[in-house]
């Protein structure tokens, strides 16, 4: 026994070592970048949302509406972005994401947004940032042999800390110099990542077939794809949607300002950034389902909990951060399982999920403006998403039901014959 | 396309009154070649008046025929190896009955050729080689001593000792190959380098061989030369065993509801439905014979190892001639994809505990005697099932214990030995079953089936499971196994231990066969065996052990510095 376990550690080593000569270092150092700065900018309407509601007089459901809308854009154009990665390759199609955004915050900054509807579809011009998720993971994780892959997409998919940089700075900055100024600000980083990237990342060699529509359909007759759409929209969806909501709801319901806001809306969602691959490492433990199980329990309580309207700010901050703890450990815990269970669809799952979370987050956002504006408290909102989180709960116990079975026969053959 | 070959021989007394050395090559058909393959010998005998021929001849001989008769789901090697016992035995046997043979031994160097692969086994001073290319290789090792006056004395051959050591050796066959059995007399007076140049200039096997004995016997050979020359002139294509590449094309049926037909089977019951496969209750319209048909689910026409996994599974399943097991029924005119088996009523151990049975200690031991009854046997034809578990484990009305589901079975005969040649086989079972070794990603043993057992057994017991229950994709971390004295208390000592001794973490300490698990069974009290001990940390898990203690001292190292400093 102990021999046996000596034996094993240089193995580790060496497989740690190998990592950096697997794959890549620089496109994966520069995917990193360009994903953190596509998430900060993607949320950026968040942070902004109360200077910019003042100046336009937007109504609750309509600042709802317009932090959601680069939410469901980014959801969405996802599938584009994954189509041309295929058609051109991960670098080209970042690059192209990385103009339109560039542009598109050129305009704004130049020209300035003066309606409502300009707002809207400077949202979806954000969302093509949003959809830099389908561009950047490819870019890296190509580069890398499969038992490297966890390590590169979670180096690569750590950019999402990128949504607790906007509400960091964006606030702040957007008090110091008005909040179209903004826009023009984070162009410096923005640009200045763009020219690294397109030095320093390189597309892998070897392309894998482009995917086509009949491999999504075919996907999707599985019954637990489905689940695991809804289980990312959940877990994903109530991540991004409250991390674009949070400074809007700080402010209305606390009166904080929006600096305070946007530092309190920062801590959520950090904590909820930082533990996902937390989260993965406990679902490789104890199991994904156990885990998975457990994070909406505990995420449904503190939302719950939220919706009644705590006295003070400060007790929403720590339900937020634990409900966000428990949203980020899920992300991490969803994506554990995706992999292994859709082993060989796993490109076209990757995308459905990552789309459905999206998806779930435009749904988030949007239902606590409108709750807002139609019972004048976001207690509806938030009780809705809670009891998501509980069907979730359901929808895991019936996968776990039809888990109880043999695995691996067919890919056994595969490999033996 | 089969496997095809082109051989010669040639065999040359030489100077010398006899010829001990004998060859012979089987070239089966059908079935045979796709399971057994084919098989070359040569062998060169010693000893006695004429008993190096007899002991020579009688071993090609022996091998040649009973190799064929060994079980399909044996590899090679086991079955070689099993022959070469029996033969060994009756070669010391008759040799010291009969004056006139006394002392004669014989070595032997075969050669099978079987789908992609060539194996060799291998014991004595004959050689085998492979010319590839202009390149000729000694496949072989010479067993004599290596001592200047024992030269040429034999370490290891049949007939020496009562137990037989082999030389196994394996590898991939390609096109163009030529093998080659030699006997001492060509290959020590031959140089390799003339060896290949013979092989080299003689395109047809049969005169290659002759050109080598003579060549051999030219050269001054002073002993009995023999030579064969195989060639291999086609490899099968397909993955799977040329003989079910037929089944491939055959389509997936669509799914049936009660009362479709097909192929004259009407179906009664859907019996099991899941993610792959789908069962289903048949009645023949003909005979009124009601079965089982297991196929694929409908969507699953596209995934080819399925497909092939599926008639793999029938394959095994008609070898397994055994009370316990469901039995195949052959279907004749088969117009989609699908097998039939016996069908028995009664229910899995799962279902019977889902509807609240009970079952005694009693009970539970008489079903894992059953149990193990049905793995022994299924140990002794090479087949692992993988996935023993009381959804497969199934108690007729009849009262007999059935087992149920080949689906992730392996034989070690069935592939190219994938086990002994390092070819890595994906894991496949259900979690909570699974030995802790196989989330290492270690290669399924005998010994994971009775570890399913132990598991098995403590569940029908309990309920639960020793270590919890295992989600799948789950890198579990495994303390010490629950007492199943903690939900049944009146569980008696002497089963507690065999349970545990069977779900033992560490598996140098569970049992070894399932023989050894059936006796500790039968035996029961009158033997019981001692409790198992509880690991501590540092045997279990040292390096958690040294990394703990290291920061404990690390820490109270700090507090001490900081203590004096403050002083």
């Amino acid at each position: 026994m102990h021999q046996c376990r000596c034996a094993k550690r240089p193995h580790t080593t060496m497989s740690k070592s190998s990592f950096l000569k697997a794959g890549h270092t620089p496109t994966l150092i520069a995917s990193f970048l360009y994903f953190d700065l596509a998430f900060m900018v993607w949320v950026l309407l968040g942070p902004l949302a109360i200077n910019i509601s003042k100046d336009l007089g937007l109504s609750h459901a309509e600042k709802g509406l317009m932090v959601a809308t680069p939410v469901l854009a980014g959801a969405l154009l996802r599938l584009v972005m994954g189509v041309l990665v295929d058609r051109l390759s991960p670098k080209k199609a970042a690059i192209i994401g990385q103009v339109v955004v560039i542009a598109a915050m050129a305009y704004a900054w130049t020209f300035g947004l003066h309606s409502f509807q300009e707002v809207l579809v400077f949202g979806i011009f954000l969302g093509v940032a949003g959809s830099s998720f389908a561009a950047a993971l490819p870019l890296a994780s190509r580069w890398y042999p499969p038992e490297h892959q966890g390590t590169a997409m979670g180096i690569a998919g750590a950019g999402n800390s990128g949504t607790a940089l906007a509400a960091l700075f964006a606030p702040g900055l957007a008090i110091a110099f008005g909040w179209n100024n903004v826009f023009g600000l984070s162009l410096i980083p923005l640009i200045a990542v763009f020219i690294i990237f397109c030095f320093v990342a390189k597309d892998a060699p070897g392309v894998p077939p482009a995917k086509s529509l009949a491999e999504y359909l075919k996907v999707l007759k599985d019954k637990d794809s489905w689940w695991f759409m809804f289980f990312y929209s959940v877990t994903f969806g109530g991540f991004v949607g409250l991390a674009s909501s949070l400074v809007i709801y700080f402010n209305t319901q606390y009166g904080l300002d929006a600096k305070m806001a946007g530092y309190f809306t920062a801590a959520c969602v950090f904590a909820g950034s930082l533990v996902r691959p937390i989260g993965g490492n406990v679902a490789d433990r104890i199991g994904g389902v156990k885990s998975l199980s457990v994070m909406y329990v505990v995420a449904a309580i503190f939302i719950a909990i939220v919706s009644i309207g705590l006295p003070e700010a400060w007790m929403a901050l720590i339900a937020f951060v634990c409900a966000m703890l428990a949203l980020g450990m899920g992300n991490g815990a969803v994506f554990q399982l995706v992999p292994q269970r859709f082993k060989k669809e796993i490109g076209v799952m990757t995308g459905l999920v990552g789309m459905a979370g999206g998806v779930g987050g435009f749904y988030l956002a949007s239902s606590l403006g409108y709750s807002k504006q139609l019972t004048g408290t976001y207690q509806l909102g938030f009780l809705i998403f809670a009891a998501l989180a509980l069907v979730a709960l359901v929808g895991l116990t019936a996968v776990k039901k039809r888990w109880r079975t043999t695995w691996g026969a067919s890919h056994l053959t595969a490999a033996k014959i | 396309m089969p496997l095809q070959i082109a051989a010669g021989h040639s065999s040359l007394t030489g100077p010398r009154e006899r010829n001990e050395d004998f060859c012979g090559l089987a070239t089966p058909e059908g079935p045979d070649l796709d399971s057994k393959g084919m098989i070359a010998a040569v062998a060169d005998g010693i000893g006695g008046h004429k008993g190096g021929r007899e002991a020579s001849e009688y071993t090609v001989r022996g091998l040649l025929a009973d190799y064929f008769a060994t079980p399909d789901t044996w590899g090679v090697p086991r079955s070689i190896e099993t022959v070469l016992n029996a033969l060994n035995r009756w070669v010391i046997a008759e040799g010291s009955r009969n004056a006139e043979l006394s002392g004669m031994a014989t070595t032997l160097s075969a050669l099978v050729l079987r789908g992609k692969r060539f194996y060799t086994a291998h014991i004595g001073d004959s050689r085998i080689y492979r010319f590839r290319q202009g390149a000729l290789q000694q496949l072989t090792t010479d067993h004599i001593w290596e001592h200047p006056e024992l030269n040429n004395v034999l370490s290891r051959a049949i007939g020496l000792d009562p137990r037989v050591l082999v030389d196994f050796s394996d590898g991939e066959t390609e096109l163009g190959d030529r093998f080659l059995l030699v006997s001492d007399g060509v290959w020590g007076v031959l140089p390799d380098r003339l060896i290949a140049e013979v092989l080299l200039d003689h395109t047809e096997p049969q005169a290659a061989a002759a050109a080598l004995t003579t060549l051999a016997l030219a050269h001054s050979g002073h002993d009995n030369s023999t030579a064969v020359v195989v060639d291999v002139m086609a490899l099968p294509e397909g993955s799977l065993l040329d003989s079910l590449e037929s089944d491939v094309r055959l389509r997936v049926p669509p799914r049936l509801k009660v009362g479709h037909k097909l192929d004259g089977l009407e179906v009664e019951e859907i019996l099991h439905d899941s993610r792959e496969t789908i069962l289903y209750r048949v009645k023949s319209t003909k005979t009124g014979q009601v079965m089982v048909l297991k196929t694929l689910q409908p969507g699953m026409e596209t995934d080819t190892p399925a497909c092939s996994a599926l008639i793999m599974e029938e394959w095994r399943a008609k070898r397994i001639v055994s009370k316990h097991f469901p039995q195949i029924i052959p279907a004749l005119d088969k117009s989609c994809l699908y097998y039939l088996m016996s069908w028995c009523p009664g229910a899995t151990l799962e279902s019977r505990l889902e509807v609240g049975q009970h079952f005694t200690i009693g009970e539970v031991v008489q079903q894992g005697i059953s149990l193990l009854k049905a793995i022994s046997s299924l140990h002794r034809l090479d087949i692992i099932h993988r996935d023993i578990k009381t959804d497969n484990v199934h108690l007729g009305h009849d009262g007999i214990l059935r087992v149920l589901d080949l689906g992730v079975a392996i034989s070690t005969g069935e592939h190219g030995d994938g086990l002994a040649t390092g070819q890595t086989i994906s894991q496949a079972g259900t979690p909570s079953y699974m030995a802790p070794e196989l989330f290492q990603g270690e290669q399924p043993t005998k010994g994971f089936d009775l570890y399913a057992v132990g598991v098995t057994l403590y569940r029908l017991l309990t309920r639960h499971y020793p270590y919890g229950e295992i989600e799948p994709f789950q890198t579990p971390n495994f303390g010490d196994p629950q007492r199943p004295t903690r939900w049944r208390p009146e569980l008696p000592g002497w089963l507690e231990n065999i349970i545990l001794k069977s779900v033992a973490r560490d598996a140098a300490s569970r049992f070894e066969t399932a023989e050894e698990f059936l006796l500790a069974l039968e035996r029961g009290e009158s033997r019981p065996l001692a409790a198992p001990k509880r690991q501590p940390l540092a045997q279990r898990n040292p390096l958690v052990f040294w990394k703990t203690l290291s920061l404990i001292l690390l820490i109270s190292n700090l507090v001490l510095l900081w203590f004096f400093t403050l002083k």
